[in-house]
């Protein structure tokens, strides 16, 4: 692991720790009472649930065009942490829902376009584990599409008739509210570049463990 | 020709209902603004601390158990690794 991997660690580990003090500290919103904290969990959890998939999408981008075994390893990971954010963004959405709506779901354009997104992940994984040969390009077109797909999540609650509060009411959170939304979301994003760089060693062994097996038998 | 025309009100009817009725089903303005809660507490209809542990639980128990699971995936291959250098190297001896 790089030398910075350590200290990032432990440094996330502690912004995990401190950040249920600062939503619990955090007032309650008018409307939707205690609920609303969901949202510093869930909103974190989405922007990297859009970040995987660009990460995923320009890497295998790269991968078509250069077809370095690097770009494909990274699209790889990045896929793996579309499903995983993906999954928690789709699970405390809906209970949040629930409690602010009325209801655990509704076809909207934000959640219909959000669940096609972490569908396309799944397929690229899908793909990579039972596609065979070949798979690997195969499942760079699938990043694309997965990649394409996150700009009409963003604005679409912007764009479309939802009852999905729009993208505007962040930057208008009071400071007690936005601080520790921010908090968390640094807090997510160091998050997401460690378990990165994790998966991506992960791939690196299984590349060199490849090798030497080649090695074996030769 | 009395069958035509009975068929266009029927047309009409149920279009007029459907479109009403899709009208009806559109859902409510999304909220454009979080506020804080004032002095008054807001009504609580559906109990919200259930839904907000569940969904801390959910968070935090899937991003460990995806950290745990991905340690024991390195760690696999890694002692796989080690196995097959070791094994080159005895084999090269």
């Amino acid at each position: 692991m790089p030398k910075w991997f350590t200290p990032a660690a432990i440094l996330c580990g502690l912004m995990f720790v401190i950040s249920p003090v600062l939503i619990a500290r955090a007032p309650d919103e008018a409307s939707m009472g205690m609920v609303y904290k969901i949202y510093y969990y869930h909103m974190p959890s989405a922007w990297m649930f859009l970040l995987a998939p660009l990460v995923c999408g320009v890497s295998s981008a790269m991968f078509l065009v250069r077809g370095r075994p690097g770009d494909d390893r990274r699209a790889w990971a990045a896929a793996e942490l579309t499903v995983l954010f993906g999954a928690l963004t789709l699970i405390t959405g809906p209970l949040w829902a629930r409690r602010a709506w009325g209801t655990w779901w509704v076809w909207d354009a934000r959640l219909t376009s959000s669940l096609v997104g972490w569908m396309i992940a799944w397929a690229y994984l899908i793909l990579r584990r039972y596609g065979g040969p070949g798979s690997d390009k195969l499942a760079a077109g699938v990043a694309l599409f997965g990649a394409v797909n996150v700009p009409f999540i963003f604005i679409s609650v912007n764009y479309w008739r939802t009852i999905h509060p729009p993208t505007t009411v962040v930057p208008k959170l009071r400071v007690d509210m936005g601080v520790p939304l921010w908090f968390c979301v640094f807090a997510f994003l160091l998050l997401f570049m460690l378990l990165m760089t994790m998966r991506l060693r992960l791939e690196e062994t299984r590349a060199r463990l490849d090798d030497l097996y080649v090695a074996l038998d030769e | 020709m009395a069958a035509l025309r009975a068929a266009c009100v029927a047309a009409l009817v149920i279009g007029g209902a459907a479109a009403s009725s899709a009208l009806a089903a559109q859902p409510p303005q999304p909220q454009d603004e979080f506020r804080p809660v004032g002095n008054s507490p807001a009504p609580e209809q559906i109990p919200a601390a259930p839904l907000l542990i569940g969904a801390y639980v959910v968070v935090l128990g899937g991003l460990f158990a995806y950290v745990v699971g991905l340690s024991r995936r390195l760690g696999a291959v890694r002692q796989d690794v080690e196995r097959l250098e070791s094994e080159i190297k005895r084999r090269g001896r």
